[in-house]
């Protein structure tokens, strides 16, 4: 497979050196199935993931179904306590943050869910939602409240005659434009969005992933954006991270995450991607994967991907666990035979 | 050819024209009226609720005779031109006590439905939404109180106040009536608190209190209406039940349970005393709980098309 | 030769309460032997709608007023719309069969897997009750279920979501059909299961020479499988024409900006996406004219009043359009800059044109 490249236009100042969240050695286990003495197992959801955020720049986090993307997004996030790790958000940890502490830090930190249908509260009008981050800030009331509602409903492409309608009068795109200005409004530096294209309709996706990086260049934003899927993450991210079965697999800017994929999980992923032309698709040669995504209640032991890994040798890749580890200056790869696929 | 935006622009430069974009809006509620309407049986009930609540009201300032005044006419007079439900065992007319009975069954009714909805709302909310020791202290309560019989609280609890007013007897059936609507609020907020809106109200910074009362509450009202409905006639079957034990409401209350117990004792000799007044418990019943299960069958999103 | 299915003004609609939904309205096309075509669209354009008015199975209060659904490719062909209710219950699952998006909803959770595949071909008399039983085992295994005879005794909870879509498609071919309709089929799935499952239809296409219906909201895959491509919109076939053409020459507005508002692996990082302003309309209340005019970029005067026909825009290459890209993009370059996108090849090369009329279809069975 071939990707042709043409030179990118750098519209932001990434900060290189500044991390504005760093993610230490995060895990999050769900107990499940545990009896009155406590002997139950646990999904390992995130096991052991340590990356960080740098300002400004917007860093896509990809990966199946079931291996801990949203969990992670929410932990970040504070909306799970992380069973372990630290997070540290503008120098503080955030993870034995509690109560009153927590909830200004909020401020600074929102999140834009996957499911524009569920994430509004079906009983209160548009201006209600999204000048709720207002209110429970006491940032402006009354006039000046709904005038700031009405810019931001403005910036997000959404009409201020709206204001007093309710979520189910709108179609997924505007609800995502409505979960969007909420997050918004209270001017954040960092911004979790949660597969925010994923439930919305083709025609639609990019009027939201426009929004979005308009948004960005406008207010300095930084995104973890969160996606299962590779095209919309290539569009929008300075550097990717790829998760598999609560571990990061492979972490590298952009450019070399694609042009050159290091783990073979990685490769694998590009390859199973369809493109839209059907000259390139007939030449495609996807890798494919043996099964599915094991169960993370049992992750296999070793490497994670060994039991579907086209390159695993064996015993190393069942008994030893690869780090993550630098491989080519920042592309860093947990896979012993990295590069070889 | 990208480039970046100098200026933020609105949108493309294209807008598409707006006229055939939001579809017309139906709210749950409207639907929810649309379908209650359609449902005869509970129009029939909403139709006597209705009629009972004028009768009520109006029998605060008007009745054919004094609601207790006796002797007005022959004893176990039958029904006439003047008495068109007959007169009771000490000539009182029933008619006028049927409409004095209307109010309080009312006032229990829905004083009941009022408050014990407040407990168990309260304490639903409180367990569902903390979990951990608040709602095992809380469940273990209910459980417990389930176990106690309810006619055995009400006797203790009018013994121990020792009073026989209407508003003791409207908090003497709440403290027993609360205990279905907590364990139905509890499994909302418990469902509810994980939906994803709640939770994105905690990611913007809302306190708990907002978090109960914005988020969640108004999220349950539908079945949590449709349990008060259902409390109504309960609470009015039970207090007149107590007042035909003779526990209800002192005399001369025009109670209807209290005053099937008097005519009860003179059934052959006189029926109309008794089965006027069981006739209207009866109907008031059935009404209210058509009315609920209409409601219950309106809110239900898997009714609606 | 006459095609395998040949669909003929098909219209569908609801009836409720307060007004017609016309979810399929007025659709034609043909579905060639071993074939595989695909139908594209947003959500609500009508897709299911069309394939479960081939299989006769429209649910309530849904109807088909009009039009004629002609399938057999040899002798005489049979309007399923016409059939009696023994007709049409032969019809589905041995003639024609269907999978849909969620293969759990579609499994009954309680049997096991080998029963039920083998309750497929007991529906009918193709096969007799000891060529159905020892049929499971090597039809689980043409679907690539690992381990196959050990797993006839599984339930459906005890598989996984592509594992599950094997077996549907497993149950779909019991019967040996010879159009497989496919909605959704990846849906739901990972995209290293969706390609595992690609992979697969297109290898059944090419060893039993079935022809496959696949309806997706998927541009991409349909690129990868499909020899023809129909793009739908609004209830009505809006483009239509050979997957090369399609993708390549697009000649409908729609089917134009649809591509071009992709964001694709092989594309630059961070190029504007082009973006399709405004909603689907409301089925229940459609535009008049061009459906598509509230959205159109390219809309004329004509437009708003009067719907275009689909019309021949070259070899075997449809569009309801009143304008078409390449005149649109000659005429008004204004608006194809504001596009911001590189304008494609206005026609295609005459010697193209030959290789298409003669398209190398993977499937295709020469009878
Ligand atoms: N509250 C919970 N209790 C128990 N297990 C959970 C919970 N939330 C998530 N999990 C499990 O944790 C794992 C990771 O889930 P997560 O939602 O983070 O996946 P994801 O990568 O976001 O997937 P998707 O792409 O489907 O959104 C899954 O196995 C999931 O079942
Ligand atoms: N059971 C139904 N009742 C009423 N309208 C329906 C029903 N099923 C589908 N429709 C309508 O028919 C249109 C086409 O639906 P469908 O074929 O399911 O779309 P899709 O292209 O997403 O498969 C939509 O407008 C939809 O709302
Ligand atoms: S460590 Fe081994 S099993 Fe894991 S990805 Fe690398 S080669 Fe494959
Ligand atoms: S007919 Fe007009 S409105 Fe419709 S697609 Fe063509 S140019 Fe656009
Ligand atoms: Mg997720
Ligand atoms: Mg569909």
């Amino acid at each position: 497979m071939t990707l042709e490249t043409s030179p990118e236009v750098e519209s932001r100042v990434v900060d290189k050196q500044l991390a504005l969240v760093s993610v230490e050695d995060v895990t999050k286990h769900f107990p499940i199935g545990a009896g009155l003495l406590g002997g139950g197992s646990a999904v390992r959801a995130v096991d052991g993931v340590s990356f960080e955020v740098r300002a400004g720049e917007t860093l896509g986090l990809v990966g199946e179904s079931g291996c801990g993307k949203s969990t992670l997004g929410r932990v970040i996030a504070q909306l799970h306590p992380a069973t372990s790790g630290k997070v540290i958000f503008q120098g503080q940890d955030l993870v034995p943050m509690r109560g009153e502490k927590l909830r200004r830090m909020r401020q600074e930190l929102q999140m834009i869910f996957q499911d524009p249908y569920a994430s509004l509260n079906p009983r209160m009008t548009v201006g209600e939602i999204i000048g709720e981050p207002l209110k429970n800030f006491g940032l402006a009331r009354g006039k000046e409240r709904s005038n700031r509602v009405h810019e931001v409903m403005r910036t997000c492409g959404l009409n201020p005659n709206f204001l007093n309608r309710y979520p189910h009068e709108f179609s997924g795109g505007q609800r995502q434009r409505i979960g969007i200005a909420r997050a918004l409004v209270l001017n954040p530096t960092f911004i979790v969005a949660d597969e925010p294209i994923s439930a919305l309709d083709v025609s639609i996706q990019a009027q939201i992933v426009n929004l979005m990086e308009d948004l960005q260049n406008r207010f300095k934003l930084t995104y973890l954006f969160i996606a299962h899927d590779l095209s919309v993450v290539r569009h929008l991210s300075d550097r990717v991270a790829v998760m598999y079965l609560g571990k990061i697999m492979e972490i590298a800017d952009s450019h070399s995450i694609y042009e050159n994929p290091l783990h073979p999980y990685t490769k694998a992923l590009l390859s199973s991607i369809p493109i839209p032309d059907p000259d390139l698709e007939a030449k495609r040669q996807p890798i494919l994967l043996q099964g599915e995504i094991p169960s993370p209640v049992n992750p296999p032991s070793g490497c994670r991907f060994h039991t579907r890994c086209p390159i695993a040798q064996f015993p190393i890749c069942s008994e030893q666990v690869p780090p993550l580890e630098s491989k080519v200056d920042g592309h860093l790869a947990a896979c012993h035979f990295a590069g070889q696929l | 050819m990208a480039t970046a935006p100098s200026d933020y622009v609105f949108q493309d430069e294209f807008t598409a024209d707006s006229t055939y974009e939001v579809g017309e809006a139906v709210s749950l509620w409207k639907d929810a009226w649309r379908r209650l309407t359609s449902n005869y049986f509970a129009l029939f009930g909403l139709a006597v609720i209705v009629l009972l609540l004028l009768v009520a009201i109006v029998s605060q300032f008007w009745t054919p005779y004094p609601t207790w005044k006796q002797g007005i006419g022959p004893t176990y007079g039958g029904p006439s031109a003047a008495h068109p439900f007959g007169l009771d065992q000490v000539g009182r007319d029933i008619l006028s006590r049927l409409m004095g009975g209307a109010a309080i069954a009312l006032a229990v009714g829905l004083g009941t439905a009022l408050l014990s909805s407040v407990i168990g709302i309260a304490l639903g909310l409180l367990a569902g939404f903390y979990r951990g020791w608040v709602d095992t202290m809380i469940s273990l309560l209910i459980n417990v109180w389930y176990g106690i019989p309810d006619l055995l609280v009400v006797m203790l609890f009018v013994v121990i106040i020792n009073s026989r007013e209407l508003k003791w007897i409207i908090v003497a059936i709440s403290i027993t009536a609360w205990l279905n609507m907590a364990r139905l609020v509890r499994g909302q907020t418990l469902a509810l608190r994980e939906r994803e809106f709640v939770e994105a109200a905690r990611s913007i910074g809302t306190r708990d209190v907002g978090l109960l009362t914005r988020h969640i509450l108004p999220n349950a009202l539908g079945p949590i209406i449709v349990q008060a409905t259902y409390l109504i006639p309960a609470a009015i079957l039970f207090e007149a039940f107590l007042s035909f034990l003779g526990l209800g409401a002192p005399p001369p209350e025009p109670s209807w349970g209290a005053m099937c117990a008097e005519g009860y004792k003179s059934l052959q000799l006189a029926a109309h005393v008794t089965l006027v007044p069981a006739f209207a418990l009866a109907i008031t019943l059935i009404a209210l709980n058509a009315f609920g299960d209409g409601l219950r069958d309106a809110l239900d999103p898997r009714m609606r098309r | 030769m006459a095609p395998l299915l040949q669909v003929e003004d098909l219209k569908t609609h609801f009836h409720l309460r307060d007004g017609v939904v016309k979810a399929v309205d007025g659709i034609t096309f043909h579905v060639d032997k071993g074939e595989t075509v695909g139908i594209v669209g947003e959500s609500g354009s009508g897709k299911s709608i069309t394939s479960l008015s081939i299989m006769r199975l429209v649910p309530e209060p849904g109807r088909i007023v009009h039009g004629r659904i002609l399938f057999g490719a040899n002798g005489q062909p049979k309007d399923v719309v016409k059939m009696t209710d023994e007709e049409i219950r032969d019809f589905r699952g041995s003639d024609v069969s269907m999978i849909f998006q969620d293969p759990m909803t579609s499994l009954n959770p309680v049997l096991r897997i080998g029963f039920q595949v083998r309750e497929a071909m007991s529906a009918h008399d193709r096969f007799s009750d000891e060529q159905s039983k020892s049929r499971v085992v090597p039809l689980l295994k043409k679907v690539r279920i690992p381990g196959a005879a050990d797993r006839t005794k599984a339930f459906p909870h005890q598989f996984s979501g592509g594992m599950r879509q094997r077996v549907m498609i497993a149950m779909g071919l019991s019967n040996e059909p010879s159009l497989l309709i496919a909605d959704e089929p990846t849906t739901a799935l990972d995209v290293t299961v969706q390609a595992q499952i690609i992979e697969l239809l297109r290898d059944l296409n090419r060893e039993m020479g079935t022809a496959i219906i696949l309806i997706t909201h998927n541009l991409a895959v349909v690129a990868s499988i499909c020899t023809r491509v129909i793009v739908m919109y609004a209830g009505r076939i809006v483009e239509e024409g050979y997957t090369r053409d399609i993708f390549k020459n697009p000649q409908h507005p729609y089917t134009w900006s649809l591509l071009r508002s992709m964001p694709r692996l092989d594309a630059a990082r961070h190029s504007k996406l082009l973006t399709i302003s405004g909603l689907p309309p409301d089925m229940s209340n459609p535009p008049p004219g061009c459906k598509f005019h509230p959205r159109c970029r390219f809309r004329v005067d004509r437009c708003l009043e009067e719907e275009p026909p689909l019309g021949e825009v070259g070899p075997n290459q449809f569009a309801r359009c009143w304008v078409l890209m390449r005149n649109a993009l000659v005429t008004q370059p204004e608006k194809a800059a504001a596009a911001e996108v590189p304008i494609p090849p206005l026609t295609a090369e005459p010697a193209q044109i030959d290789q298409r009329s003669e398209p190398d279809r993977p499937g295709a069975v020469k009878a």
